[in-house]
């Protein structure tokens, strides 16, 4: 709209005012917590189901595990659309690499090719907590955690997503033992790593908004995965 | 009309002839047979490769020539043919191999790495963005041999990039007789010594020179010591083993 001023020059609405700056958000933060536990021949994973935006919830019964072979699962938490890419992109390349070189992607495979995967994407990340389980070339069970940008450490229990600082804490002191005096170092069952994890989880849903509503968990070992699920409170 | 039989079919790479063949490719099988003899060997304790170096003067200096090429410390090649086409596609083996050992963290295995290189060398016929084809089929035939997660194992690719796994396989001017002899030799449960003889025995016979340490290269690829090469001294040390 332009009027006719007393000097007479045109008025426009746009550049009278200060500079306005927009934003461009591509991320969504959908919350959800990961945690794995491996033992000597198994790995255990767990992820909660609630997916959440700030305040509301979308769904108290999502998914986050991926079978990416019958020895390798991935927990995805974050950024869900992200997730959703990620997975998909990982299916193919999964299907690729079995199709060129006529065998199914050993675990320790998987996680190097997330990792670069991830990095590729260094400069627009997916925004998304991974933490790959799985059986390696000799049956042991490992844990790979990664960073959006595709860092990535081996280790034998992890804690990631929103509570994964909560958690972490957690699991040293229960799995790995630490601060402890006067105790006995036993090999980890699988029935005592998924109680710790149920555990971990339901102290996770106490303080944690973002965690909550029921766990799937994925029990790996040589003879396939076992799915087992267990009920979080749901405020 | 005044074409010979095979009439302009054999100039383009792109072109089938009326019977169904591709002359520049058969053409460059045949290059290959004017090449040097190289002789692969898989055994169970591991893979031989035996090649001829041809010393064309006394004053060439013979170590210049290689023929046997590390690709990764678990694949190494012997090729005979247009020594130049070759480092084109060594090239290509090599950059697959690090390539994914980059992606995966693991050793490519020998079968994927002969089909990284089989995919260039059928490439002949792609024109690129700017419209330039290469202008022929590589002239080069490659034995691969390697360790991998099924051991042992032994690879022959051909200018028309089939690859093929083999137990022995000669390659080369002096093929022809050297696979005979080959089939007359091999055995299952022959050692890594006795294949390095027997590989050397047939090179031997097909080699217009005679044999010694200098006009021939000798490579072993075994579980422990992956991609060795043998030494002047250790080449001699067979030649007296040979019959």
């Amino acid at each position: 709209m332009s009027t006719i001023m007393s000097d007479s020059r045109p008025y426009f609405e746009d550049y009278s005012q200060k500079p306005m700056q927009r934003q461009f958000s591509p991320y969504a933060d959908n919350g959800g917590s990961i945690i794995a536990i491996s033992g000597n021949d198994f790995v255990v994973i767990g992820a909660d189901t609630r997916l959440s935006a700030g305040y509301s919830i979308y769904t108290r019964d999502q998914n986050k595990l991926f079978k990416l072979t019958d020895t390798t699962v991935l927990g995805c938490s974050g950024c869900w659309c992200d997730t959703l890419s990620l997975t998909r992109v990982l299916n193919a390349r999964m299907q690729m690499y079995e199709q060129e070189h006529n065998k199914t992607m050993s675990t320790p495979a998987c996680a190097q090719m997330l990792s670069t995967m991830l990095y590729y994407k260094r400069f627009f990340p997916y925004y998304i907590s991974n933490i790959l389980v799985g059986l390696d070339s000799e049956g042991k069970g490992c844990v790979y955690s990664y960073d959006p940008i595709g860092h990535t450490e081996r280790s034998s229990y992890r804690a990631g997503g929103s509570a994964g600082a909560l958690l972490q804490p957690l699991l040293d002191n229960q799995v790995g033992l630490k601060n402890m005096q006067n105790i006995q170092k036993e090999p980890l069952t699988i029935e005592r790593a998924v109680g710790i994890l149920k555990d971990t989880f339901i102290s996770a849903a106490e303080r944690d908004i973002y965690t909550g509503d029921s766990i799937k968990i994925n029990i790996i070992t040589k003879d396939g995965i076992k799915e087992d699920s267990f009920e979080l409170r749901k405020d | 009309m005044m074409f010979l039989t095979r009439s302009e079919y054999d100039r383009g790479v792109n072109t089938f002839s009326p019977e169904g063949r591709l002359f520049q490719v058969e053409y460059a099988i045949e290059a290959i047979k004017l090449g040097s003899t190289a002789i692969g060997i898989c055994t169970n304790e591991g893979v031989v490769l035996a090649v001829e170096k041809r010393i064309t003067s006394p004053l060439m200096e013979p170590t210049t020539i290689e023929k046997i090429v590390e690709v990764d410390k678990h694949i190494g090649c012997a090729v005979s043919g247009l020594m130049a086409d070759s480092r084109t596609m060594i090239d290509r083996a090599r950059v697959e191999c690090q390539n994914h050992w980059f992606v995966y963290n693991e050793n490519m295995s020998v079968e994927s790495c002969a089909q990284a290189v089989s995919n260039l060398a059928i490439q002949f016929g792609d024109s690129d963005d700017d419209g330039a084809a290469m202008s022929r089929p590589f002239g080069v035939a490659i034995l691969f041999a390697g360790i991998d997660e099924k051991g042992p194992q032994l690879y022959h690719m051909d200018p028309s990039g089939t690859f093929v796994q083999f137990d022995a396989k000669a390659i080369g001017s002096g093929s022809e007789g050297a696979q005979q002899s080959l089939q007359e030799v091999y055995h299952k449960s022959m050692t890594l010594q006795e294949a390095c003889t027997a590989a050397l025995n047939i090179l031997k016979q097909v080699m217009e020179e005679k044999l010694n340490s200098s006009n021939v290269e000798l490579m072993t690829m075994t579980p422990e010591n992956k991609f060795r090469m043998l030494n002047k001294e250790e080449v001699e040390e067979v030649i007296t083993k040979l019959s």
